[in-house]
């Protein structure tokens, strides 16, 4: 068996309910001449619509019955009284709900539309926040030069104590090698005197001895001499 | 007193003239009807619901605001008390563990019509009673269901594709 187009379907079942335009219409029996699949599928929906049609009669028909039956099934049945006091309150209620609404709606428009209480704490924070804001950068500034100035100074005086420190300590320091320096010399020269003197006193004795020995060994010789000239002849002696 | 209006029987019938709700009766038992059939989805639920609003609208007529409105008023009764027959169906059902439905004979043609139509989603299957078994109008309908005329006629083109569905498996199946 041929399926219906599926983009087709809809305007079959538009079709059988009529509310195709006579441009569709037209459009429609176009495809259905060369489509057995469509043309069975509005066979169908016509069929199941003169079925519904043909089912809807029948249920049409015993409804005087089913209608007549319901009257009778009313029995006794009859209207409940509505307390008079339920419309009373019915309508005290909608006023209250109105004018709690009314009520609700001004306090929301209010809560929206007034300008909001002044936060006192809020108000200093955002004060002190706005001050330091402002504030800040000039006290920075202010402080920045006054240390500057103060490093200058300090700075200036530093170099000064350093500098008249360092010649006292340089003077001192000098005036200690130099009075180092002269005693040593003294005592270097005082040492080297010494020692010349010490030279010159062995030498004197050396000398001494020498001539004590000289002393000694010319008057041997002397009398050696003497002795030789007394044992010689007198001509050798000429 | 056929010609009487619905404002007049209204206030007749809050008068206590029985015989002016039977008017009434008369005047919109088919709409009702239709209307719980188009719900409940068949002929025997349809009957007891109906006979349940018109009973339930003559209990609660003197709370009727706007006797003009009676139809709309005794049709949207006959909606939620359907509603309700369907919510105590679905319960039975779940307990029983059955649609009652289900062809328990070898059925007519009829019968099939019926039980796919009851097979229906509730909110294709009443505009489609309505547009069909009661000849209405698409107009007329969607005044009913408060719902737009293309509304309604996409409901029934719906209606009409998901009713060939169920009878083309209902046909198929053995």
């Amino acid at each position: 068996m041929n399926q219906a187009c599926t983009n087709m379907q809809n305007a079959i079942a538009d079709h059988v309910l009529g509310v195709l335009s006579e441009e569709q219409t037209q459009a429609l029996r176009s495809h259905l001449a060369g489509c057995a699949g469509c043309a069975e599928y509005l066979r169908q929906l016509e069929d199941h619509s003169k079925a519904l049609i043909a089912c809807g009669a029948r249920v049409e028909a015993d409804m005087a019955a089913r209608c007549e039956k319901a009257i009778e099934a009313l029995g006794d049945v009859a209207p409940v009284r509505v307390p008079r006091i339920v419309p009373l309150l019915g309508r005290l209620v909608r006023t209250a709900v109105a004018a709690v609404l009314i009520l609700g709606a001004g306090i929301v428009i209010g809560r929206f539309t007034t300008p909001r209480a002044v936060d006192a704490e809020q108000l200093r924070a955002d004060v002190q926040a706005s001050v330091l804001a402002s504030l800040k950068p000039a006290v920075l500034e202010s402080v920045l030069a006054q240390v500057d100035q103060r490093l200058e100074a300090s700075h200036t005086q530093m170099v000064t104590d350093i500098t008249e420190q360092t010649h006292r300590d340089l003077r001192v320091f000098a005036n200690e090698l130099l009075s180092g320096t002269q005693t040593l010399v003294d005592r270097r020269f005082t040492e080297v005197v010494q020692l010349i003197e010490a030279g010159r006193l062995t030498d004197r004795r050396q000398v001494a001895k020498a001539l004590d020995q000289i002393k000694t060994q010319t008057g041997i010789g002397l009398l050696r001499l003497a002795a030789w000239t007394e044992e010689t002849p007198q001509a050798l002696q000429n | 007193m056929e010609q009487r209006s619905d404002i007049d029987l209204v206030e007749a019938v809050c008068q206590g003239q029985r015989s002016a709700y039977a008017v009434l009766v008369r005047r919109y038992y088919s709409q009702v009807f239709l209307v719980c059939l188009g719900v409940v989805g068949n002929v025997h639920d349809a009957e007891d619901v109906a006979q349940d609003t018109m009973v339930k609208g003559l209990e609660r007529i003197r709370q009727l605001r706007d006797p003009d409105q009676f139809g709309h008023w005794i049709v949207k009764i006959a909606r939620n008390l359907s509603i309700n027959c369907l919510r105590r169906r679905a319960a039975a059902e779940r307990l029983v563990g059955q649609r009652r439905d289900e062809p328990l004979a070898e059925s007519t043609a009829a019968d099939d019509l019926h039980r796919a139509v009851a097979r229906l989603p509730r909110d294709l299957r009443l505009p489609l009673v309505m547009y069909y078994f009661d000849g209405r109008s698409v107009k007329s309908v969607a005044q009913t269901l408060d719902i737009s005329t293309s509304g309604v006629y996409l409901k029934l083109r719906m209606a009409l594709r998901e009713l060939h569905d169920i009878l083309t498996a209902q046909g198929e199946t053995p």
